[in-house]
């Protein structure tokens, strides 16, 4: 009887000081505070180049006359979600004049060739995004997908004027001077 | 003559004797008793010194650092039972710290604070707040006797790191940093 007095006695002191306990463990919180994030990462393209300039030994009538060096174009980018191509061009701004004497002698577009990372030399026929009309040349063209919004390409340019065509086989000697440009562009 | 003069003496002698015996018997009211009761609630405060970070991201970069550094303020009144005072910084989901709206996020993991000048840390804990994995205890001020009310500063710097997301799209990622402070 007194054993059993003397447990309840024990169990309630041990519930009081149980709720003590929790009362003591009652967290007290500030007011949370915000702090407003914006972090803007923009838009950007850029394209450079390993060298700025080329030279060429003519030989009159002959189809292979390849530049003096190759020169790499390193394309980077960081695009948004809407953007789906990025193109790289090369192109000169007239067709007729690629390169010239300044004597009313010259060589037109068509008989300058460029062989991208080692593909197929190929004539600068085309109308692309800059330029003139027929004088340039889509080097590549990058798909953006999800997991190439930020990156980045190379292109090893290697070049070569073709004298064999029309009337460039008569094509006087001289120097002739000219100015290629490459330029990328993402899209839509 | 004489005996009429000591006789005279003596009644104002006695007179005398009289009055200040009269004067010497004090009055007392019963006491009244007025209750005190002073309440000294607890109370924890914080306080930002600004309410807003921009930041300027370079693509994969590691570094990215916040416009400005803020001040959290934290102020305390608090009981004997009280153990420690500790400050948090979190993001309600480690996922998307910040996102463009769109799907691009920049998780709890790349966003870092630097807690009075100490190194830069990533928000990857789970603290009291906020979401699973998306917090950093900034600060932990043991209470003792002579510091159950006190305040203290947390000066934050804020990071970015790319580094781990080199292919995040170009945007602008808006998200919401809290800071809050509990003491038990």
């Amino acid at each position: 009887m007194k054993t059993t007095k003397l447990m309840r006695i024990a169990m309630v002191v041990l519930a009081m000081t149980f709720a003590v306990s929790m009362a003591s463990a009652q967290a007290i919180n500030s007011g949370a505070q915000p702090i407003a994030l914006n972090a803007t990462l923009a838009e950007s393209l850029t394209l450079t180049l390993s060298a700025n300039a080329v030279n060429f030994t003519l030989a009159a009538g002959s189809a292979a006359n390849p530049g003096s060096t190759n020169i790499t174009a390193t394309t980077a980018w960081t695009l948004k979600p809407g953007r789906t191509a990025v193109g790289v061009y090369a192109y000169f701004a007239n067709f007729t004049a690629a390169l010239t004497d300044g004597a009313g002698n010259n060589i037109p577009s068509s008989a300058f060739f460029i062989s991208d990372n080692g593909g197929a030399s190929t004539a600068l026929t085309s109308s692309v995004a800059f330029g003139g009309a027929n004088a340039g040349y889509q080097m590549a063209n990058v798909a953006i997908t999800g997991a190439n919004k930020t990156s980045s390409r190379t292109d090893v340019m290697a070049f070569n004027i073709n004298l064999t065509g029309g009337t460039l086989p008569q094509l006087p000697a001289a120097t002739y001077t000219g100015t290629l440009n490459i330029q990328a562009q993402a899209t839509p | 003559m004489r005996i009429q003069a000591k006789f005279g003496a003596a009644a104002v002698l006695a007179m005398l004797a009289l009055v200040t015996s009269a004067q010497a018997q004090v009055l007392n009211s019963g006491a009244q008793t007025i209750a005190l009761q002073a309440v000294l609630s607890q109370s924890v405060t914080l306080t930002l010194s600004g309410n807003a970070v921009n930041f300027n991201l370079t693509s994969g970069s590691p570094n990215n650092p916040g416009s400005t550094s803020i001040i959290a303020t934290t102020t305390w009144t608090l009981k004997p039972s009280v153990g420690n005072l500790n400050v948090y910084a979190f993001f309600s989901n480690s996922a998307s710290a910040l996102t463009d709206g769109a799907g691009n996020n920049i998780p709890s993991a790349d966003f870092q604070i630097s807690n009075n000048g100490g190194a830069f840390t990533a928000l990857t804990n789970t603290v009291p707040f906020g979401g699973a994995n998306a917090g950093l205890q900034l600060s932990s001020t043991k209470i003792i006797g002579n510091n159950k009310t006190g305040t203290r500063n947390d000066v934050m710097n804020f990071n970015i790191n790319l580094a781990p997301l080199p292919n995040l799209p170009a945007a602008t990622y808006a998200g919401t940093l809290t800071i809050q402070a509990q003491a038990i």
